[in-house]
């Protein structure tokens, strides 16, 4: 029997698409409501949710950007942090009402919301630069530094959870538990100070700090349109050394900070792989015959990754927070990096804007997660 | 096998190999350490900081260290002296008490091929008074009436007191940069990267490539026509720093090929003992001392129990007990000495009043000295003295020093020391109001002359606000400023380095070096290492 189109796209817009597909020799009507959910149900529970999630969006920000706004100001305001105790009390009341320091805290309050909502960050004290201009030509580099981290934790996490729970309760377990739990709970600058001194100092296989070397960064300097991002620069120099330097120095920050996060995949993974290898159909394959290999490998493995994607927003945020301490270990120049220099230097413009960046980018992460989320398992909306 | 898990395996080998042609590829640059260090050019790192490019935005080392390199000044001292002479101009003298007429020789030219004239030499002082940023250098032209264009290559600098003969001095230093009239604003400051862009340079060096605080690669510039030589070595790059202890690694590691500022005392000592690197010392500046408050302090003037003699007493027991040479080599391991003047060593008038008059007479402690004035004063012992420090602004090894000073004086039972610790925002706040009887400062000079150790302390209005109160010292600083005699001029600053120590307004105790770390093949820091506390990059070059 001809299918006809409309149905073919409800049947693959519903949940359980791969099983009606194997019945597709059923008339549509005969289908199970507890299968098979009514097309406009499911998409319109989708669209509500993404447009929910999206407008949840907008108060977290603005308490996020409220909290920085106010923390920093419960300090006193920016000029005083910055030139106090070196201009006379004269100049230094002049400076403040120039720059509109002295008007009411509501009015700077809503005159910082507008500024925020026009993308207008100000002005660094410390060096004069537009704020945006940071965020911009660091953020490529945190950025940059959060995509191979998150790749460390997948290669390290997901691997070792398997294993972990392939070997439930048994030695290798047991080390690869421990392992986890150093991983996370180990502080990121100190870790990055041991790999520093295993890799640089003693073996000397990787660059003590930095982005590049200075052979490599002038070479991607003299690039027309160069991104911020060092890989893709690296690439585009068409230099095969540059993008080893590149890499070369990416290795240990990626593995300090990355390992944070795959110690929390690795429990994760291992936790839902044995729930996984505990459940009826799992039950079923052992039953059959099937080794536990391949009951790991082909049937837990999969179910077990949909709740680490979940957690990725959350740790995103654990990313950025870490991002921070292991830009300052490595001198790895992003805005974890500037964020630190900013906030020894009492430039509270630059601290305001960054940390707002970061408030939106944890936002935003957790909203495409969240929508993933929901994309992959429907009992999330409902 | 299914569809699904045929690409979950793709996508795992994908991963795994993409991780394994990362690792090679990283693999392969790690195994050649030491490119940045190798060929023609020399590489330079520091923690230091770039404020801003222009220089009427900025008045601290890090952006003067770039400066000094890139941009002309009219006068300056040679490698190893001491003497300010023409640098881009061809003379410069007094032609009456308040005119000061500079000659340029004809025919100069910016990097860019732009006209190097009086007009950029009046343009560039009128731009600094005119912007006066605060993070500027625009205070020290408090003497600059204005600037007249004569003709092409002459310049009169209009002074409002008369024989100001700390003015040429200061042409040697922050403020005294000349910029181009064609590139820079005259009522704002100029963006870095429109400088470099315009490539307005006329020092040893121009800016080939400029990464904010990152990296900055520095040329020979073929068009300099100043008082150094030509550059020695023709790329330099500059490389920032956050950490110290990254620098010392990359130095040591052979990553750079030069450190300078700021490594710790610790680092150095470490790095001294190690064959691949040379630690270099020259002269320092930087000073530091304790501040009484006249007022606040035991027995101060504003106090219940007031007796300017007890009060000298108490001021003069801490000058007999601080161990000097215990704090150089305890805390920091001898990249600081023992200061007994006010005027550093190495700096012209600098003598060392307070050997003879406190401790042994022979630089030491001694805590019988002490114990004998404070009992002809009629003090009360042990003195209750509250001693301030900042825990963030004169490095990491601040605790240990105020700790070991606040040993030493209690442990001869005379002093009982509340040592206290505040940030430096705060600490800048508290010390001019009169909050700390007694406290932590370091001052780091900004120009090479005796004159910028004396007249910001110890005039009557002084920067330190410390209600010290000396009129014949007061006339002697002004005098000095205006004397033209060198000689004349030297005997007082003598002289109130004298009256000072018997006044005891500051306690002297630690005098900084300069410190580079080299490579084995890198040669001329010393030559650069010198009492103007510019690190010339002209002078180095790598065998």
């Amino acid at each position: 029997m001809a299918r006809s189109p409309e149905r073919a796209i409800r049947i693959r817009a519903s949940p359980d698409w791969r099983t009606l597909t194997s019945t597709t020799t059923a008339p549509a009507s005969s289908a199970s409501p507890a299968k098979r959910r009514p097309p406009k149900s499911s998409g319109g529970g989708l669209g509500r949710y993404i447009i929910v999630r999206a407008l949840l969006i907008i108060p977290t920000v603005f308490i996020l950007v409220t909290l920085v706004f106010v923390l920093m100001r419960s300090t006193g305001d920016p000029i005083t942090a910055k030139l106090g105790g070196q201009l006379p009390a004269d100049q230094l009341a002049e400076r403040i009402h120039a720059a509109g320091y002295d008007r009411p805290i509501i009015v700077q309050y809503l005159e910082y919301l507008g500024q925020i909502a026009t993308g207008n960050f100000g002005t660094t004290l410390t060096d004069n630069r537009p704020v945006t201009e940071i965020l911009v030509t660091y953020g490529a580099a945190t950025l940059e530094l959060a995509f191979y981290a998150l790749l460390v934790a997948f290669v390290v996490g997901i691997p070792f959870g398997l294993i972990a729970a392939y070997f439930r309760d048994k030695g290798q377990d047991a080390s690869l538990r421990v392992f986890a739990i150093l991983c996370y709970a180990t502080p990121v600058f100190f870790s990055g100070l041991l790999l520093k001194l295993i890799f640089s100092v003693w073996l000397g296989w990787l660059p003590v700090a930095g982005r590049a070397s200075v052979s490599a960064q002038l070479q991607m300097e003299l690039l027309p349109n160069k991104t911020g991002l060092y890989t893709i620069d690296a690439i585009m120099t068409g230099n095969p050394a540059v993008l080893g330097d590149v890499l070369a120095h990416a290795v240990l920050p990626a593995i300090a900070l990355g390992l944070l996060t795959a110690g929390v995949f690795l429990r994760l993974v291992r936790t839902n792989v044995i729930g996984t290898l505990s459940t009826d159909y799992v039950d079923a394959a052992r039953s059959r015959g099937v080794s536990e290999y391949r009951l790991v490998r082909k049937h837990a493995y999969r179910p077990a990754l949909i709740p680490i994607i979940t957690v990725i927003g959350l740790q995103i945020a654990l990313l950025l927070g870490g991002a921070v301490l292991t830009e300052t270990t490595f001198e790895w120049k992003g805005l974890g990096f500037m964020l630190s220099e900013y906030l020894q230097a009492r430039d509270f413009v630059a601290v305001q804007g960054i940390v707002a960046l970061l408030a939106v980018i944890v936002a935003l992460t957790n909203f495409i997660v969240d929508i993933i989320a929901a994309l992959i398992d429907p009992r999330v909306r409902y | 096998m299914t569809s699904a898990s045929k690409n979950g395996r793709r996508g795992l080998v994908a991963v795994a190999g993409l991780s394994a042609a990362a690792l090679a590829l990283a693999g392969c640059a790690a195994g050649q350490p030491g490119d940045d260090a190798s060929g023609s050019s020399i590489t330079i790192g520091t923690t230091d900081k770039v404020t801003t490019l222009d220089p009427a935005g900025s008045y601290d080392n890090g952006s003067l260290a770039v400066q000094t390199q890139v941009f002309p000044y009219l006068l300056n001292t040679d490698y190893q002296s001491t003497d300010v002479v023409p640098d881009l101009a061809e003379s410069a003298e007094f032609t009456s008490p308040t005119e000061y007429t500079v000659k340029l020789p004809a025919g100069l030219k910016w990097a860019n091929g732009n006209d190097l004239t009086a007009d950029d030499v009046k343009f560039s002082f009128d731009r600094q008074v005119a912007i006066a940023d605060p993070n500027g250098a625009s205070s020290l032209l408090y003497n600059l009436d204005s600037t007249e264009v004569v003709d092409d290559t002459t310049v009169v600098f209009h002074l409002k007191a008369e024989n100001d003969q700390v003015f040429p001095l200061i042409l040697t230093s922050f403020p005294g940069a000349i910029v181009d009239d064609e590139v820079f604003a005259a009522d704002a400051l100029t963006p870095d990267d429109d400088i470099v862009a315009a490539n307005a340079f006329a020092g040893p060096y121009t800016i080939t490539s400029y990464d904010f605080n990152t990296l900055i690669s520095f040329k020979k510039n073929p068009e300099y026509k100043g008082l150094l030589a030509e550059a020695k070595t023709d790329t330099v790059n500059l490389k920032y720093y956050a950490e110290s202890s990254n620098l010392k690694l990359d130095v040591q590691e052979g990553g750079i090929d030069v450190a300078y500022r700021s490594l710790s005392a610790t680092d150095i000592d470490d790095l001294k003992g190690n064959d691949k690197v040379n630690v270099v010392e020259g002269p320092g500046g930087e000073i530091r001392y304790i501040v009484f408050n006249f007022d606040t302090q035991p027995y101060g003037a504003k106090t219940p129990e007031a007796d300017p003699a007890k009060a000298l007493a108490v001021r003069q027991a801490v000058a007999d007990l601080i161990d000097r040479d215990e704090l150089a080599d305890q805390v920091y391991k001898g990249t600081y000495t023992p200061l007994y003047s006010y005027v550093p060593a190495g700096i012209a008038g600098a003598v060392e009043p307070l050997v003879e008059m406190y401790g042994d007479g022979q630089g030491a402690p001694d805590a019988d000295k002490a114990a004998e004035r404070l009992t002809a004063a009629g003090v009360t012992t042990p003195v209750e003295l509250n001693l301030q420090y900042s825990n963030d602004h004169y490095g990491p090894s601040s605790a240990d020093e105020y700790a070991l000073i606040k040993d030493q004086l209690e442990s001869t039972g005379l002093f009982t020391v509340n040592l206290q610790t505040t940030e430096w925002v705060q600490y800048s706040e508290d010390r001019t109001s009169d909050v700390y009887p007694a406290y932590q400062l370091g001052w780091f000079p900004d120009y090479s002359d005796a004159d910028n150790y004396v007249t910001p302390f110890f005039l009557i209005e002084n920067f330190l606000g410390n209600h010290y109160v000396n009129q014949e010292v007061n006339d002697l600083i002004i005098k000095q400023a205006s004397e033209p005699d060198p000689a004349t001029r030297t005997a007082d600053i003598e002289a109130i380095q004298e009256k000072v120590a018997a006044d005891l307004s500051t306690v002297p105790y630690l005098q900084g070096a300069q410190v580079a770390v080299t490579g084995t093949d890198v040669e001329g820091a010393d030559e650069t290492l010198d009492a103007s506390f510019k690190f010339r990059y002209a002078a180095l070059s790598k065998g």
